[in-house]
């Protein structure tokens, strides 16, 4: 029984994370920087959906109401998507440097979960690794790109990379039950992803012109991973079930 | 530096009393032909174009706007600039009977991707790799290796050196979830559920 609550903890988490900037991603489309980029990113947005959905259909499967209810009846304290996916794209230096940190903890969390004792979780793991793969590929060329350009691009990502660093700490949030889950060897940790995840970000940014602060003086924002948001996620989750909530027979 | 906001730092600059010019170029990133293998041990046949500031970018961008909505085994770019077209031709007429034959050029050797529009109106498919010192050489040797009696109605040569080509550890981009219908216009079937909405609406009037 700990080993369930522990794992839809996991499980919740993980889905609304991908639901929420999968969202926000999309609100790119038809906006991009120019048409191919406009595509990939779009495209990027559509896997991060897919992959919402692969485990919302796991939470499913374990008793949790199905993936459309899950997604579109929760108000915003039942999320537990970390605050940085939440927040709203200003500019696009700001959307690639979420990009780039979040997927970079994304990918290597599938990594970890290739292995996992709950095989479920440990199969969308193996298959989501394309597009992950593809996801960093996107993001760590255009950081190195743009990271030693111009005195713009320089910095404008140093200026998002400063705001955006605090929110990114928030992905490694611990949930109530994580022992549990490291115990029994589903998932090896907030904190063993953590150290990776800086090892990572610290290995693409000493190839530009940017700065990493020291990790030791950052705060992280934490709190949407027990349903304490921004006041940003609300009405992002109202425009996403508007359809929904005009017709909730409609079929689309 | 003002301002970071590209709407103001791209203003006009103010002009000058009686100066007419002609309007500069538009300033574009430039192309980049995309290639795309569709399983292991088939021929890479021309996708398309996109745009990009350089190399690396256009292959990451190719993927994406080419092979999202079907796997492939691997993926190719490279400059347009690159590459080098013999005359079209058309009907009963091969391009090699446009391509003159060159001998012992000096310099040195160097790979050519060779290229065959078989069918007006399709895509260039690759025929085969060439060692030569220039893109018309390699055209002149392919006339005699690669001219296997089909018509082909345009060839292209590429220097080999100039691909980016998609690195082994790349292969698994294409590993991706099967269950993308929801990528796919037609599975939501809107014609369907528009004829059954006017239906309902024509039989409650």
């Amino acid at each position: 029984m700990m080993r369930d609550l522990a794992l839809k903890e996991l499980l919740y988490k993980m889905a609304d994370d991908q639901l929420v900037l999968g969202h926000r991603n999309s609100e790119w489309t038809g906006l991009g920087p120019l048409l191919e980029e406009d595509i990939a990113f779009s495209s990027m947005a559509q896997d991060k959906l897919g992959h919402s959905l692969a485990l919302y259909t796991i939470l499913h499967q374990l008793g949790e109401p199905e993936p459309d209810k899950v997604a579109f009846t929760r108000n915003n304290n039942q999320f537990h998507n970390c605050i940085l996916t939440e927040l709203p794209n200003a500019e696009y230096d700001f959307s690639l440097i979420r990009h780039f940190l979040f997927d970079t903890a994304e990918a290597l969390r599938f990594e970890l979960l290739k292995n996992s004792s709950f095989e479920p979780l440990a199969q969308v793991a193996r298959k989501v690794r394309g597009e992950l793969r593809y996801h960093t590929l996107h993001a760590n060329t255009w950081i190195k790109q743009l990271g030693v350009a111009t005195q713009e691009s320089i910095s404008r990502l140093q200026r998002s990379l400063d705001f955006t660093i605090p929110y990114a700490l928030g992905i490694f949030e611990e949930s109530p039950n994580e022992p549990d889950l490291i115990q029994s060897g589903i998932f090896a940790g907030e904190q063993e992803l953590k150290s990776q995840w800086q090892m990572k970000v610290e290995l693409i940014i000493s190839q530009t012109n940017l700065h990493l602060p020291d990790w030791k003086l950052q705060a992280p924002i934490m709190g949407g991973r027990s349903g304490k948001h921004s006041e940003h996620l609300q009405p992002l989750l109202d425009e996403m079930s508007e359809v929904l909530k005009i017709d909730p027979t409609a079929e689309w | 530096m003002t301002s970071l906001d590209p709407r103001v730092i791209r203003l006009p600059e103010i002009g000058e009393f009686g100066k007419i010019e002609p309007k500069a170029a538009l300033d574009q990133f430039g192309t980049f032909e995309v290639f795309v293998q569709p399983a292991e041990g088939k021929s890479f046949q021309h996708e398309g174009i996109v745009h990009a500031s350089n190399l690396e970018l256009a292959f990451v961008l190719a993927k994406e706007t080419f092979t999202r909505r079907f796997t492939c085994f691997s993926l190719c770019v490279v400059d347009t600039r690159e590459v080098f077209a013999s005359p079209f031709t058309e009907g009963n007429q091969n391009a090699y009977d446009l391509i003159p034959e060159i001998f012992g050029q000096d310099g040195p050797k160097v790979n050519y991707e060779i290229y065959h529009l078989l069918k007006r109106g399709k895509q260039h498919i690759h025929a085969g790799s060439i060692q030569a010192t220039s893109p018309e050489e390699a055209m002149s040797i392919a006339k005699s290796q690669l001219n296997k009696g089909k018509v082909i109605f345009n060839i292209w040569a590429i220097r080999s050196s100039g691909i980016r080509f998609t690195s082994v550890e790349e292969n698994d981009l294409w590993f991706t979830l099967p269950e993308k219908k929801f990528r796919d216009a037609a599975e939501y079937k809107g014609g369907d559920k528009l004829k059954v909405f006017l239906e309902n609406q024509r039989n409650s009037t």
